[in-house]
């Protein structure tokens, strides 16, 4: 049975690696800036973020739940940010800290509110969407926060031996993930929780102390995401991260993970990311206009699906 | 179920009343910068002398005379607004005979994608650079990127920091529309009526600063108006129209006017007034384009609209580039030529201002079309 789930999950990223190579190669083939070292490092920058966040969210569709919250915590925590730090004169990296705390609480929140009520994550994170996003604007007294000092910038615009900071952030806190979720019982809760959440119960395993770790998670990297945004365009405004639970999502879902859950891995977020990331740069450079990437970004996602389905129900029968 | 239900509820009031209690503090929607509010009759405010202070491209190629591609990334694309900026762009390039330009951007005005776009035109290697920014610092660390390319940058509509680009085509300014709005509605409503303002967000940029001039010409020339609140409605129609309900609403026959602080909160004001049944008893005042407006200028329901010409001020923004690109522009001018337009004039250091807004009625605004 094991293996049978494993091999079907391999099996949709290996279609996603062909189809990431296949991206790459027609993209590199239509404009001569797209394969530059200075491009992909820099395309590394602008995911990170996303990317970041998409790693918790591939635990949370695991369970089978959603966090659609992500994006409204990530506007708290930037705007709380500037404000721990302008406003209540706290030193930069105290405010750093704190808006990480804020971030972890904000998702706890999430998970309380869905383990101990027993709210579906979707109308439970719809809710906090709002008003997450609404406490955000509140608290911004719809004043931006600017000015940072210089060392603060490292974090978003700076680079460690040549590649951007945030990247390196990034592919730690994508081992760590891949670890967690690959290798650990924790890892095996989570898919199991997934399959099939009452027999996980009776089974003996803490699923709502795990529930609320993965929603605690999610919060506390939408943070730190938020910090390293803020430090990357130098200001912080109370709609900033605006929708970015789509894109999380997208890349999460394109990456192989199950919306009904007990199915994904990191490594096939990572390939989402990579591909969604890579068509958006590729088609730009390219030519194709903003509108047209969005359209070829759906068109993707579904053949994606699709392709992996029609697959995976040739290997049931 | 019903459990959910409840919560769901309770979430739902607990915001509610949050944004309530919110509402209620000052929020005027305007910037902490210093205002300089006209004189109340027509004398013409002065312009301070100041020095250069925008930023300059680094190794930039001498491309005299030759072609350039020049990419125009606004604010956000598909609406009128913008589509008629970048029909002046297209225009002027057309007459200039050297100019590749297209306009390409975000779907919604989302400072995010923005920074995406203009990153990948750097990538793609654009001669030149005209932007509308959604946010004056956050835009800039992308904008120095290009500089540092020998890329040059112009902006218009909405600035960034002075130093993230060369120059910027201020389409008219700050006090000069405050005044224009302030002393139009004071026109329709009176000058102890109470009103209440539309706009895009708090930080935008160009609506902060208005705002913030309305907020102190009004008080120096109209001191009995009453301002009763400032809401945001993104740059969103339906928003728009939902907030302006809420208003109409919310504060009844107290409200005597409103103001569309943007070209899609005005139209979308003056629907929701329209569809009130409040035509004549609530006047709408604002910043719009001709098209979008003629609809509730003919039935009278809306009696003024304020703007400058955006087809204009892309054509003015593409000659401006020109320029630099030429050298014709050079730090310390006191005038650049923009086409048919003539001669701008050099203000506040490093932008050129296209001229007095226009004021579209009844009587003239069939003669645009845009």
């Amino acid at each position: 049975m094991a293996t049978m789930v494993m091999n079907r999950v391999l099996r949709h990223e290996s279609i996603l690696g062909v189809l990431l190579v296949a991206a790459l190669v027609v993209l590199a083939a239509q404009s001569e800036h797209f394969w530059t070292t200075d491009n992909l490092l820099n395309q590394g920058r602008l995911m990170a973020e996303v990317g970041l966040i998409a790693l918790p969210m591939t635990f949370v569709i695991v369970t089978g739940g959603i966090d659609l919250s992500v994006g409204s915590i990530f506007g708290l925590c930037a705007i709380l940010l500037g404000v721990f730090w302008q406003n209540m004169g706290m030193p930069l990296p105290v405010a750093m800290i704190g808006a990480l705390i804020v971030g972890a609480v904000a998702g706890l929140g999430n998970g309380f509110i869905i383990t101990r009520f027993k709210v579906p994550p979707l109308i439970a994170t719809l809710a906090t969407l709002a008003l997450y996003r609404g406490l955000a604007e509140g608290i911004s007294q719809a004043r931006s926060v600017r000015g940072y000092p210089d060392w603060f910038f490292v974090l978003g615009q700076g680079e460690v031996l040549g590649v951007p900071t945030q990247l390196w952030l990034l592919i730690v806190c994508f081992a760590i993930a891949a670890f967690i979720l690959g290798m650990t019982t924790f890892g095996r809760t989570t898919y199991a929780i997934g399959s099939n959440e009452v027999a996980a119960r009776f089974s003996g395993l803490k699923v709502d102390r795990a529930k609320l770790l993965i929603y605690g998670a999610s919060g506390l990297i939408s943070g730190l995401a938020a910090v390293i945004f803020v430090s990357r365009v130098s200001t912080t405004r109370s709609d900033m991260g605006t929708g970015y639970e789509l894109d999380v999502i997208t890349a999460v879902v394109l990456g192989g993970t199950s919306i009904f859950g007990g199915r994904g891995t990191i490594i096939g977020t990572a390939l989402g990311l990579i591909l969604m990331q890579a068509l958006k740069n590729g088609l730009a450079l390219s030519g194709v206009k903003g509108d047209g990437t969005i359209v070829v970004i759906g068109a993707v996602l579904i053949a994606a699906i699709l392709v992996g389905n029609l697959l995976s129900r040739d290997g049931d029968g | 179920m019903r459990k959910t239900l409840l919560l769901t509820a309770a979430l739902g009031l607990t915001l509610g009343v949050g944004t309530a209690a919110m509402a209620d503090s000052a929020w005027t929607g305007g910037d902490n910068l210093p205002t300089n509010p006209l004189a109340c009759d027509n004398t013409p405010g002065e312009a301070a002398a100041k020095p250069y202070d925008g930023g300059a491209p680094t190794g930039a190629p001498d491309l005299k005379g030759k072609k350039i591609t020049v990419v125009d990334v606004p604010k956000l694309i598909g609406i009128g607004y913008f589509n008629a900026t970048s029909k002046g762009i297209a225009d002027a390039a057309k007459e200039l005979g050297n100019v590749e330009a297209k306009t390409d951007g975000p779907t919604q005005a989302n400072i995010d994608q923005q920074i995406s776009f203009i990153d990948n035109y750097i990538t793609s290697g654009v001669n030149g650079i005209l932007f509308a920014a959604n946010d004056p610092v956050a835009i800039a660390p992308v904008l120095k990127k290009a500089l540092s390319k020998g890329i040059h940058v112009v902006g218009y509509d909405a600035n960034s920091q002075p130093d993230a680009r060369e120059w910027f085509v201020n389409q008219a300014e700050f006090n000069g529309i405050a005044k224009a709005l302030i002393d139009d509605m004071a026109k329709e409503i009176g000058e102890d009526g109470q009103f209440a303002i539309v706009t895009s967000t708090f930080t935008t940029p160009n609506q902060a600063r208005w705002i913030a001039e309305m907020g102190a010409y009004q008080a120096k020339c109209h001191p009995k108006m009453k301002w009763l609140e400032t809401v945001e409605a993104q740059e969103d129609n339906n928003l728009s129209f939902n907030q302006a309900t809420t208003l109409i609403n919310k504060y009844g026959d107290d409200l005597k006017g409103i103001f569309g602080m943007t070209s899609v909160a005005t139209p979308a004001s003056a629907e929701a007034v329209t569809q009130a049944g409040k035509c004549g008893k609530i006047a709408v005042v604002g910043l719009a384009t001709p098209n979008a407006m003629k609809p509730y200028v003919e039935k009278d329901c809306v009696k003024s609209v304020v703007l400058w010409n955006p087809v204009d001020l892309g054509y003015a923004a593409m000659h401006v580039l020109r320029a630099v690109v030429d050298g014709d522009l050079k730090p310390g001018a006191k005038s650049v030529k923009a086409g048919k337009l003539g001669d701008l004039q050099i203000i506040n250091g490093s932008e050129v201002l296209l001229g007095a807004p226009t004021t579209f009625t009844k009587e003239n605004i069939g003669n645009f079309d845009f």
